[in-house]
């Protein structure tokens, strides 16, 4: 299991999100307003919008391009709406943000 | 609270109070006392710690009480009772689960022209029998309640059990509509208002409110369902039954009821039940039913949630 | 006035004569028997007076009072014998009366079992309320036993009411489980626990053999052997319709007397409803059709047309604190579907029979919250293919699910002091003592206390305090939430907002009750602009509760770059800024295209390249154009006096004077602005936000224009001498609507909303001009300031991604 040191928490602004340039693409790291982290694909599964600049409320995001609302655990679209981002494991180590490299390579496959 | 003086009504209830948990202290809520403005002026600064007068002895033993002599008791505003003519209390606890969340006590006046009972009936050996009971002058009654026992689903004390809901039994003066029904009829006994009472730990108690026709509880009555399982997740009630001198029954004809009537969480008196889930008493002022000018309403739980709310209007 | 005799004063027959005598009470002479010695009652409340629950007092539909008022002559108690149709004339116990219409409502009788002993003294049938006092007589006596005879809706109902009285009570029940026809064998099963908690005892597959005593009940006797102890036995079993008067008199029979749609027999003269009818091949046994052929007969009676149609029914069983409702049909056959949900935990079971993508019959046990939606799912023939799913979950299901609401609560907790009103300083404690002096409705408010009676945004604050203070007396009207985490609008949030100073996020959603954390993309853009708006010196504008463009202050393309407009004053640019652009162009490889508003638009810049491109514009003195916020977008201008040979004022410059001072201010949507120099109005000033005309002496503000999906002229505000007053009033107006308008409503939308008079009102006093100027200028100390030189300053590097793992080795 490969974690990669990617930033700390207070890199990202609360309710706010950074990208990360992997071999999978962009994925966003988001921190909600509990201070918890989550990091997904920054590409909507509507229209390709970047994800990173939606509104996070709760444990959710919606998309700056056409408002489909995502779930930041499950990467599901909500709603009426069907569609799904990848999720990437991510967690937190003395402030420091680590990111799952493994998951993210296997996505590239 | 109303200081003015005001007719005296002709209810077995005279006064109605709100006492709730607050730092470890039972403190004044509200109160109906236009019956007697010193006893309101007894009550509004008063509080309790548990195990202290009658709502905190209701509060450390887990049960209702009935208090049938002030004199010589824990009561502590004796005096200002006996001033306003109250002759007996009935302190009911409101337990959502093990929590204490409100205690209504109810102050009764009673003498040879205002009969009634307050009883309350407990689960021992598979029965329900009577763990304490007030009857005024009524003493055959007396006698033949502590006598007898109800199974589940007996009587007006075993279906309120077995149901687990408050129901209005009308007519308990007649013959072969209630157990007691000869020594009832004697006193002029009429209606009888069922309440389940829970409490913490696997203790039963139903309280009983039986009333007379000259002497009733109140004018007014109404059960409200706000169980789940008859409104949905929503915080609304609706009307299941009800009785009001001036308009009649207040129950749907049809079967199923058409449009029932239905009051949400803040909407008036019950709302007010409905949104903080703590019993309410209310002198005056808007949102009572035409020709009222008192009330008072209890919230009984099933568990962790409001089921059903009994409102009585003076 | 013709002779109409019925026989029969059952619930048809009663409702019958309330349609007559509504619509013509002099069209008939009417004389009705009753075998019963009473006038109608609703006998579908036998069952709550057997147990106590009602008193026959409160049952009685038709007294005698209501008889007599109707001038019915009544022959109560009185059986009869026969009809002569050739004399037209009934032939009763007590003597004949002659008729020109009959009327036979005879109902039904029930169905008695024919065992040995059926007919001794104590077995009685469940229909009247001589048995309902026979049985209720029975159970005087302490320690007696009923046997009662059926598990259907009425046996059951029966044994609940005498164990209520105190009786030892069996039902016995011939099917494997009670209420066979409704419910299969897992939700009889729970039905029987529920009894036996009551004490019932419920004994199935139960055959009777026979009643036997010493002249009267005393023992039943069933085929396995068992005999039960039974002081009353009550048969339960059924009813079938009463038409043996129809027989007699030689009328078309089926099951019952057959009638047509209007509900009249073989004899054109005589007439059947109710429960002895026999319509289309059905019978019926429930209250709804006997109230439709009441009606119809009626009509059909007066002369007027109708036709019965046989409808779908339900019912509940009457049982306390039993909940069991069933509607519809639930017989078993081809092409029919069941769709079952158990709770065994919670007790609950529900069963929906469908037919052709129909529902057609629906039984709930333990939860019957959703039997209206169910039944109205199944009267109206809906379609339930798309919904087939999560159809038995219910409607709060179907569309992802509804969180409890409270909408009352936020209101209903406000302190008497909070202001409800601005615009005339009330507070809801003046609005609940009106109420308490006796003011029920809106209207009345507006008139004792002015509340809701200027701008009216407060409207529905003022009815949800009615609703609190009345209850279900008062019913509020139906304005949309802002989203789906309140049930406040936005007029009703800007207000609480304002009076219970709530000056943080966190604050409004404690205060007002959010259903959710922290919002939504909805509502916290707009909570956030309403605390800017009232707050601007306390609360701090956050970023992520803006959308993508004010967030990064450049408009998002759909490819997911960004477009960068600098500001160009009015419209007039100069060389050096005009190269500073060009260059920026070319070195980011900008697509350059001028705009509408008098500027130009980069675009296809990289996000992580703005930084970098607003450092280079701002070193060309050159700041945000705003083009994509929700605040001051642009001041179209034409030349005027410097250069026009029509201008008559210096519009150009008025223009600039207004754009340095109204820039950077947050509004509740975006807000142009155009100064023409002369009514030919180059500027296009007349279908703007603000518009202003120079004229010879002076200027003509207008406002509310609109030039997008809606196209409308601007209003006149008022016309004014100085370029002073100008600056003075567009300030003015600028800070009425931030303060005061829905977020995302253009000017035009709300001045609509509070009426151009209203805001004239406002702004016509010079104290309230003078003040609005005041906080605007207050809310501009805070954000009159060029956004890239702060964001370069203060987050350039949240612009860049955090890391970069493109190169990481894989393992």
């Amino acid at each position: 299991m490969s974690w990669v040191d990617i930033g700390t928490l207070n890199d990202i602004p609360l309710r706010g999100s950074r990208i990360v340039k992997s071999p999978a693409g962009c994925i966003a790291i988001f921190r909600t307003a509990e201070d918890e982290v989550f990091a997904t694909s920054n590409t909507c599964a509507h229209k390709q919008g970047p994800l990173s600049e939606g509104i996070v409320h709760d444990r959710k995001v919606t998309c700056p391009l056409h408002n489909w609302v995502f779930s930041l655990e499950t990467g599901e679209a909500q709603g009426a709406d069907e569609g799904q981002i990848a999720t990437y494991p991510v967690k937190i180590e003395s402030g420091r943000l680590l990111l799952n490299m493994d998951a993210v390579v296997a996505k590239v496959a | 609270m109303n200081m003015h003086t005001l007719p005296v009504s002709d209810t077995f209830v005279r006064v109605a109070e709100v006492w709730v948990p607050k730092d470890g202290r039972l403190v004044h809520a509200e109160g109906d006392y236009a019956h007697s403005p010193a006893f309101a002026a007894a009550s509004v600064a008063e509080s309790f710690a548990k195990g202290e007068g009658l709502p905190g002895k209701v509060w450390e033993s887990g049960k209702p009480i009935v208090l049938k002599e002030f004199d010589g008791s824990y009561f502590k505003r004796r005096d200002a009772a006996e001033e306003a003519g109250l002759t007996s209390a009935v302190a009911i606890p409101v337990f959502a689960e093990d929590t204490l969340k409100a205690v209504l006590v109810l102050f009764c006046s009673a003498d040879a022209d205002h009969m009634g009972a307050i009883e309350i009936w407990e689960y021992m050996e598979e029965r329900l029998t009577l763990a304490d009971g007030y009857y005024g002058g009524a003493t055959r009654f007396e006698a033949a309640s502590k006598n007898i026992s109800f199974s589940h689903g007996q009587g007006l004390p075993g279906g309120v059990w077995s149901a687990n809901t408050p129901i209005l039994k009308r007519d308990i003066g007649r013959a072969g509509s209630f157990l007691r029904s000869e020594q009832a009829a004697e006193v002029g006994l009429k209606t009888g208002l069922g309440l389940p009472i829970p409490t913490p730990g696997d203790n039963v108690f139903v309280l009983t409110l039986l009333s007379a026709l000259n002497t009733p509880i109140a004018h007014r009555f109404e059960i409200w369902d706000a169980r789940p399982e008859c409104v949905g997740a929503t915080r609304q009630a609706q009307l299941i039954d009800g009785l009001c001198k001036r308009e009649g029954a207040l129950w749907a004809q049809q079967n199923p009821p058409v449009d029932p009537t239905m009051v949400s969480a803040w909407m008036g008196p019950i709302g007010k039940v409905l949104g903080t889930g703590l019993p309410y008493v209310q002198r005056e002022g808007a949102g009572l039913p035409a020709g009222y000018t008192s009330m008072f309403a209890l919230p009984i739980y099933h568990e962790a949630d409001l089921a059903y709310v009994v409102a009585c209007y003076l | 006035m013709q002779k109409l005799v019925i026989i029969g004063a059952g619930m048809a027959s009663g409702r019958m004569l309330e349609h007559i005598h509504e619509t013509d009470p002099a069209a008939f002479s009417v004389t009705i028997f009753n075998a019963e010695p009473r006038g109608n009652y609703n006998r579908i409340m036998l069952s709550p007076v057997l147990a106590g629950d009602r008193s026959f007092e409160e049952i009685i539909t038709h007294d005698d009072d209501w008889y007599a008022q109707n001038k019915v002559t009544t022959r109560f108690g009185e059986r009869v014998t026969g009809i002569d149709r050739e004399r037209k004339v009934v032939i009763g116990e007590q003597g004949e009366v002659p008729y020109d219409k009959l009327i036979l409502a005879t109902g039904s009788t029930p169905f008695i079992i024919p065992v040995p002993g059926h007919d001794l003294p104590g077995v009685v049938g469940y229909r009247d309320l001589e048995d309902t006092n026979a049985m209720i007589d029975a159970a005087a006596n302490q320690g007696a036993s009923a046997v009662v005879i059926g598990g259907g809706l009425l046996g059951l109902e029966a044994a609940a009411g005498l164990r209520m009285r105190g009786m030892e009570v069996t039902v016995l029940h011939i099917a494997g489980h009670l209420m066979d026809r409704q419910l299969d064998e897992a939700a009889g099963y729970l039905l029987k626990l529920d009894l036996e908690k009551r004490g019932i005892k419920v004994m199935t597959e139960a055959n009777t053999k026979a009643i036997v005593g010493e002249g009267k009940a005393e023992k039943v006797l069933l085929d396995d052997g068992t005999e039960l102890a039974a002081d009353i036995v009550v048969m339960a079993a059924g009813i079938r319709p009463a038409g043996q008067l129809g027989q007699q008199a030689g009328l078309e029979m089926g099951r019952a007397i057959k009638v047509n749609a209007q509900m009249q027999t073989s004899d054109p003269d005589i007439y059947a409803v109710g429960e002895c009818v026999e319509f289309d091949e059905n019978i019926f046994g429930l209250v709804a059709p006997l109230y439709d052929q009441a009606k119809v007969l009626a009509n059909t009676l007066l002369g007027q047309e109708d036709a019965f149609t046989v409808r779908e029914l339900s019912t509940k069983l009457k049982v306390t604190g039993c909940d069991l409702f069933s509607a519809g049909d639930f017989a078993e056959g081809e092409g029919r579907e069941d769709i079952v949900f158990r709770d065994p935990k919670r007790r609950v079971y529900k069963r929906l029979i469908v037919e052709d993508d129909k529902l057609i019959g629906a039984v709930m046990y333990g939860d019957t919250a959703d039997s209206n939606w169910f039944f109205g799912l199944i009267k109206d023939g809906t379609n339930i293919e798309e919904m087939r799913e999560t159809l038995i979950f219910g409607p709060s299901f179907q569309g992802g699910g509804a969180a409890a609401s409270d909408p009352l609560a936020a209101v209903a907790a406000l302190p008497l002091d909070a202001e409800i009103c601005g615009c005339n300083g009330v507070c809801k404690g003046d609005i609940i003592s009106a109420i308490e002096g006796g003011v029920t409705t809106l209207d009345g408010v507006r008139m004792t206390t002015k509340a809701s009676a200027s701008c009216g945004t407060c409207t529905g604050l003022v009815e949800q305090v009615l609703a609190v203070s009345l209850g279900d007396g008062f019913e509020i009207s139906k304005e949309k939430p802002v989203c789906k985490c309140t049930d406040l609008t936005h007029e009703d949030v800007r207000r609480l907002i304002k009076s219970q100073e709530l000056k943080s996020q966190p604050a409004v959603w404690q205060e007002l009750a959010w259903k959710t954390p922290n919002g939504c993309h909805v509502c916290r853009p707009a909570i956030n602009y309403y605390l800017i708006s009232d707050w601007p010196l306390e609360y701090q504008d956050d970023l992520q509760s803006r959308f993508v463009n004010e967030r990064n202050h450049a408009n998002i393309q759909k490819d997911g770059t960004y477009s960068v407009m600098p500001r160009m004053w009015g419209g007039m640019t100069t060389p050096d800024e005009l190269i500073a652009v060009a260059n920026a162009a070319k070195k980011f490889n900008a697509a350059v295209k001028v705009t509408g508003g008098q500027r130009i638009d980069l675009l296809g810049i990289k996000k992580e390249d703005l930084p970098a491109i607003w450092s280079d514009l701002n070193e060309a003195g050159m700041v945000s154009g705003h083009a994509y916020t929700k605040g001051l977008r642009t001041v179209k201008t034409c030349v005027g006096t410097d250069w026009c040979r029509f201008g008559t004022q210096d519009s150009t410059g008025l223009g600039i004077k207004l754009e340095k001072k109204l820039w950077g201010s947050w509004t509740p949507h975006k807000v142009k602005l155009g100064v023409s120099g002369c009514p030919r109005n180059c500027a296009e000033a007349t279908c703007k936000d603000i518009g202003i005309i120079c004229v010879d002496s002076g200027y003509q503000i207008s406002v509310a224009g609109a030039a997008g999906m809606d196209v409308k002229m601007t209003e006149s505000l008022v016309d004014v001498a100085t370029e002073a007053e100008v600056e003075e009033w567009v300030s003015a107006f600028m800070q009425l609507y931030r303060e005061n308008a829905k977020y995302l409503d253009r000017a035009y939308k709300w001045v609509d909303k509070v009426g151009l008079d209203w805001v004239k009102e406002e702004l016509s006093n010079p104290d309230t001009r003078k003040a609005l100027v005041e906080r605007f200028d207050i809310s501009q100390s805070v954000y009159r300031k060029d956004p890239w030189a702060d964001h370069i300053r203060n987050r350039s590097e949240q612009y860049q991604h955090l890391a970069d793992l493109t190169e990481e080795a894989v393992a």
